[in-house]
């Protein structure tokens, strides 16, 4: 995840996969490359291998079903995410 | 601003300038967005006869009045402009992700007029509208050139773009704008627009938000149909070979009753349209034949070839366009196909299956795949096209196109090798391809030699791949649009689904009625085509999907959207008024530009002269001159001209509103 200052948390329970968060998103984080949660062969968005979220919560705003939980990460967690 | 941007961008190809017009909210309320605020702009800016591929001609990209607000399946972006192949109102729409980015850029639509002395594409992004040289991608497919375009305007966000193919930079009549990858905007002509003023394409990086008036009971709304939607899907065991089985049974039953469309969306989450591919050659929707034969003909042994769990075997994902939920888009391998020229193709449509199958007596479904991704990327019109090969195959058959001007391809019903070569010379208008990436009706004039005999369209569009046969109110609308041959406009089978009757007072309610009641030009059955006509307005100024549409409005609730979205307050009654405006002026531009309404009506044999001798639709007849003229009637039009009353007119307070502009 790099440096980024935030992350998103989805629940797949309730997603439909209609793509208004990764059209939302300012900085093209999301995309829908995620796979299950359905019977079909149906693609789910997630946050991309090196994604900027910035955890401002514009995509969760948008979700229609409120599938969404914007984070933003705190220093330590960032430091955390820079060593590992 | 509620809903719309409220603003709209002009862009002057042969000076370069580009200007931002503020658009008054009442347009908003009389016309809503999308079709409606396209019509307001191309009625008001095209001059009366203009040349359609001449620099006075309009050409729009407009989003929906819904689109981005919360509400689900409303994200489809639309093209206007005047037709070069109907010679009056054009307009086409396509899914995908371009409808929301327009809004997000701060706009309703971007029209373009003028012609560029070389090719251009128009970018928008935070520095503001530009055009920008396009040279490197013209001559480049519509798939390479959208990569290409979107590549080089990457920056934080990704663009969405909306581009021509070859067919369009020829201005191939029949040439479609694609967008993700190969999805069209197919019909009217529009590609041959945009390639006439050498404008290659748009690329659109726009975060503006899009408001609303209240985004909490939106959602609230649109949670209440994600809850129907999400408990759709069918156990494993139903199979696609079951579905031609109940087209047969279908098309055999002497009474219609309504169903509701969330069995017609369960079947679309699993197959999408290729669902039809069998069920409605064996109920009598699909034409076969060039319009001609009957599944007598295209039996069982052909349409078992095309079944709609072959299409879906080469299926590994599925796909949603922007703000749906039910996702009936999907990429197929076909790296083992035409020597590995293509990795991976867009699901064929059923239009696209049902044109190049049985239209032609195909049944090579791999010729299909290898068709689809041909026509995708050469930004060309699958109806059109195949239709256009079916008449060369029957002129073929009746000895007026020989081997010699077919340049050594053997014609024959079926060969699907003939037919994959033969779109390739559409694509790069070369030989016999020349003639038909026009369409039917100007090739048949071209040919001569009686050759419009097989030339099957409606004022100049190849139709739809359902059978007015079959749904005789299809033909009507087949022949009544402003835009004519379109299958998206109304028929009894969608009525009957979209239960209009549940939210508006006039529109005939409908329980199980006799067959035979769809072929007779009554008054009930006009006022039904009309209540279609206007609500598919409607959907087409929300940026709304058909399919959803034909879910029925107790489900997917566009009246209840359009109130949370813009908080106008209005009665379904009063929403259908603004459908009623928005085609009747749709119909005043055809006046305007001195197209007969008239000689919109279908070929006849697609009313059943001569009817035919066997199958499902065996002897089926349609009154069609009778039921456009009641349906003119029913829409306050003159019943023997098709010209807009004046006192309609006035009642639709269009007088004012074209004053106004």
């Amino acid at each position: 995840m790099g440096m980024a200052k935030g992350e998103v948390i989805i629940d797949y329970q309730i997603c439909m996969g209609c793509g208004i968060c990764i059209n939302a998103c300012p900085f093209s984080c999301l995309d829908l490359t995620r796979y299950g949660n359905d019977a079909y062969k149906r693609l789910f968005p997630e946050l991309e291998p090196d994604h900027g979220c910035t955890g401002c919560g514009i995509c969760s705003k948008a979700c229609p079903l409120e599938c969404m939980t914007a984070i933003k990460k705190d220093k330590d967690e960032k430091k955390d995410a820079v060593s590992s | 601003m509620k809903g719309y941007m409220g603003k709209i961008l002009f862009v002057n190809l042969t000076t370069g300038d580009i200007e931002e017009r503020l658009i008054p909210d009442h347009i908003y309320e009389m016309l809503l967005s999308g079709v409606g605020l396209g019509a307001y702009v191309l009625y008001n800016e095209i001059p009366a006869g203009a040349d359609p591929l001449g620099p006075e001609n309009v050409l729009g990209i407009v989003s929906g009045l819904l689109t981005g607000t919360g509400s689900f399946m409303t994200g489809r972006w639309m093209v206007v402009c005047k037709s070069p192949l109907t010679g009056g109102w054009g307009d086409a729409n396509c899914g995908g992700t371009l409808a929301p980015a327009i809004k997000q850029c701060g706009y309703d639509g971007i029209f373009f007029t003028g012609i560029s002395e070389k090719p251009v594409y128009l970018l928008v992004n935070n520095k503001g509208p530009q055009l920008k040289d396009a040279s490197h991608v013209w001559g480049k497919d519509a798939t390479e050139s959208e990569e290409i375009l979107i590549s080089e305007n990457t920056a934080k966000k990704k663009p969405a773009a909306a581009v021509i193919g070859t067919a369009g930079e020829k201005v191939s009549l029949i040439a479609g704008i694609c967008n993700d990858g190969g999805r069209l905007a197919a019909r009217s002509g529009v590609g041959a627009v945009m390639g006439s003023k050498r404008l290659k394409g748009i690329v659109l990086v726009g975060s503006k938000p899009i408001k609303c008036h209240d985004p909490q009971a939106v959602k609230l709304i649109s949670q209440a149909y994600a809850n129907k939607i999400r408990k759709l899907n069918l156990p494993g065991i139903v199979k696609g070979s079951l579905l031609p089985v109940g087209g047969k049974v279908m098309g055999s039953m002497k009474h219609v009753a309504p169903i509701d469309g969330m069995m017609f969306a369960t079947l679309m989450k699993k197959w999408g349209t290729p669902l039809s591919n069998g069920m409605a050659v064996t109920n009598g929707d699909t034409p076969i034949k060039n319009w001609a034969g009957s599944s007598k003909d295209y039996n069982r042994s052909y349409y078992s070839r095309i079944n709609s769990d072959l299409v879906i075997k080469r299926e590994y994902r599925k796909y949603h366009c922007y703000s749906c939920i039910v996702g009936c888009g999907g990429v197929c391998d076909i790296s083992d196909i035409g020597q590995g020229r293509f990795t991976h193709t867009h699901k064929p449509e059923y239009e696209t299956c049902a044109v190049f199958g049985p239209l032609l007596m195909n049944r090579n479904l791999e010729s299909i795949f290898y068709i689809n991704e041909l026509l995708n990327r050469g930004g060309m019109d699958s109806i059109s096209a195949g239709s256009a090969i079916a008449f060369a195959m029957e002129c073929y058959e009746k000895g007026l196109l020989t081997l010699e001007d077919t340049g050594g391809l053997d014609l024959n019903w079926g060969n699907a090798e003939a037919v994959i070569k033969l779109v390739e010379m559409m694509i790069a208008r070369e030989g016999l391809g020349d003639l038909l990436a026009d369409g039917v009706k100007i090739a048949a004039q071209k040919l001569g030699s009686g050759s419009d005999k097989y030339a099957i369209h409606a004022g100049g569009q190849e139709p739809g791949m359902h059978d007015s046969r079959f749904d005789p109110m299809m033909g009507v609308h087949y022949s009544v649009d402003p835009t004519p041959g379109r299958h998206t406009i109304g028929a009894a089978q969608y009525y009957n689904m979209t239960r209009l009757w549940e939210k508006v007072s006039w529109a005939p309610p409908v329980k199980i009625y006799p067959k035979n009641e769809e072929y007779e030009a009554t008054d009930r059955e006009a006022l039904k085509s009309v209540a279609g006509s206007c609500y598919k307005q409607i959907v087409d100024g929300i940026g709304g999907c058909l399919f959803a549409q034909i879910m029925g409005v107790q489900h997917w609730q566009a009246f209840e959207w359009l109130n949370a979205a813009t908080g106008w307050n209005k009665t379904p009654d009063e929403y259908m008024l603004i459908g009623k405006r928005m085609q009747t002026l749709r119909q005043l531009f055809n006046v305007k530009h001195g197209v007969e309404p008239k000689s919109f009506k279908m070929h006849p044999r697609m009313a059943g002269e001569p009817p035919l001798k066997e199958g499902p639709l065996k002897g089926r007849q349609v009154p069609i001159e009778a039921m456009m003229k009641l349906h003119w009637k029913h829409f306050g039009w003159d019943e023997n001209t098709g010209a807009p009353l004046p006192e309609t007119i006035q009642q639709l307070e269009l007088d004012q509103l074209l004053q106004e502009g």
